[in-house]
């Protein structure tokens, strides 16, 4: 059976991906956030997972408003890259997992979740932002997205996104064969871009959520949407596909490492851990 | 739930409706053949895609604002944006009602 080796929560952000390509790293500005994944692409290169499954949003690059999907799993052996309007980065396009991506789907539909199956599915900077400061970007680590829908509402509960976890668990323990995979939620955390409040961020909010993500994630998975929103802004509410990945570590879980950045548009957090 | 949070718009299913055609316009832009189409003739590219003349107006006029009040989502200006050298931050400050010098002394990126 194939087994979770560990979660990592991270928030997602183009302009990391443009720091990046500009090789950007080392400048006072942006030294503290990307020195900050050093320890845990240590911990990846450590552990050799043979797979990644992110649980990620799409921001409308994949996806219109015509045919806009709650969940949606993508299936396919290669997964492309959008181009978002800037045109492309300079990275090949990732590979998939066909075989595991199909079992995965089999398994969350009897689960009573029911993702749209994409056989093509490109990929945005909610997933390529942060990629390229944790793998090698000949990218040697498979990659199966789950895209969830937190940009039009009506979205999932975070209760929802934390069941979820625990169906993505189930999947990958009855999975026939052997794999070590490193679940991912991404996205947040606080950040507001609709509107006259823009640029607001809650590092009080988004630190205990960082705390409680550990040790309180049935309470964090009990708040509303609302609330998400009033306490980390309308994007902040990214936040919940954090709750994915804890749902699917389950029980106690022991801290590798963290770090926050801030102020940045988002308030800029990164959390590995282990079962 | 609220329409309005504290300032902030929530992109409900009724705003993304209201300004379906602006949003649809704006993710056609995913290509360099479509951005140099729209750079060429914005109005034409945006009455080809079904916009009314309002829409084409608050384009035409950079109004990020009225664009963000009339219920289009900031991932679809920012893709305006991108094909009219527009970034996040001008986009942003203008729909907060600062510059963006204010906006950029508050935040590091």
């Amino acid at each position: 059976m194939a087994t979770i080796v560990g979660g990592i929560g991270t928030s997602h952000a183009p302009t990391i991906g443009v720091a990046w390509d500009r090789g950007q790293q080392q400048e006072p500005s942006w030294a503290p956030l990307f020195n900050g994944y050093i320890p845990a692409r240590q911990w990846l290169d450590d552990i050799k997972p043979d797979l990644f499954l992110i649980v990620y949003n799409d921001h409308v690059n994949q996806f219109f408003f015509d045919t806009y999907p709650t969940f949606a799993l993508g299936v396919g052996a290669v997964h492309a890259q959008a181009d978002e309007g800037w045109g492309k980065r300079p990275l090949p396009d990732l590979p998939g997992d066909p075989d595991f991506a199909w079992h995965l789907a089999r398994s969350l539909v009897s689960d009573e979740f029911d993702p749209t199956i994409c056989q093509e599915m490109t990929l945005d900077h909610g997933v390529l932002s942060f990629l390229p400061l944790l793998t090698d970007t000949a990218w040697k680590v498979p990659v199966v997205p789950l895209a969830v829908n937190v940009i039009q509402h009506p979205i999932p509960t975070a209760r929802r996104l934390y069941r979820l976890g625990a169906a993505l668990r189930h999947a990958i323990e009855t999975y026939p064969g052997d794999k070590r995979i490193v679940v991912f939620g991404t996205g947040g955390l606080t950040h507001q871009l609709h509107g006259e409040s823009f640029g607001r961020h809650n590092e009080a909010w988004d630190n205990e959520f960082m705390d409680r993500l550990e040790t309180d994630p049935v309470g964090l998975s009990e708040l509303s949407i609302q609330e998400y929103m009033e306490r980390g802004g309308t994007e902040g509410v990214e936040m919940i596909m954090w709750l994915a990945m804890r749902g699917a570590l389950g029980g106690t879980v022991r801290r590798v490492h963290r770090n926050y950045t801030a102020p940045f548009t988002t308030g800029y957090g990164l959390l590995v851990l282990e079962t | 739930m609220d329409d309005v949070i504290l300032g902030a718009y929530v992109f409900t299913g009724e705003r993304s409706a209201h300004s379906y055609h602006l949003n649809k316009m704006a993710n056609s832009l995913r290509s360099a053949e479509t951005r140099a189409q729209f750079q060429a003739d914005e109005a034409g590219y945006m009455r080809a895609m079904g916009c009314s003349d309002h829409e084409i107006a608050l384009v035409h006029r950079r109004d990020w604002k009225a664009m963000m009040e009339y219920g289009a989502s900031i991932y679809l200006l920012l893709k305006i944006g991108a094909a009219t050298g527009h970034p996040l931050p001008e986009i942003g400050a203008a729909t907060g009602g600062m510059t963006v010098a204010e906006y950029q002394a508050k935040k590091a990126h």
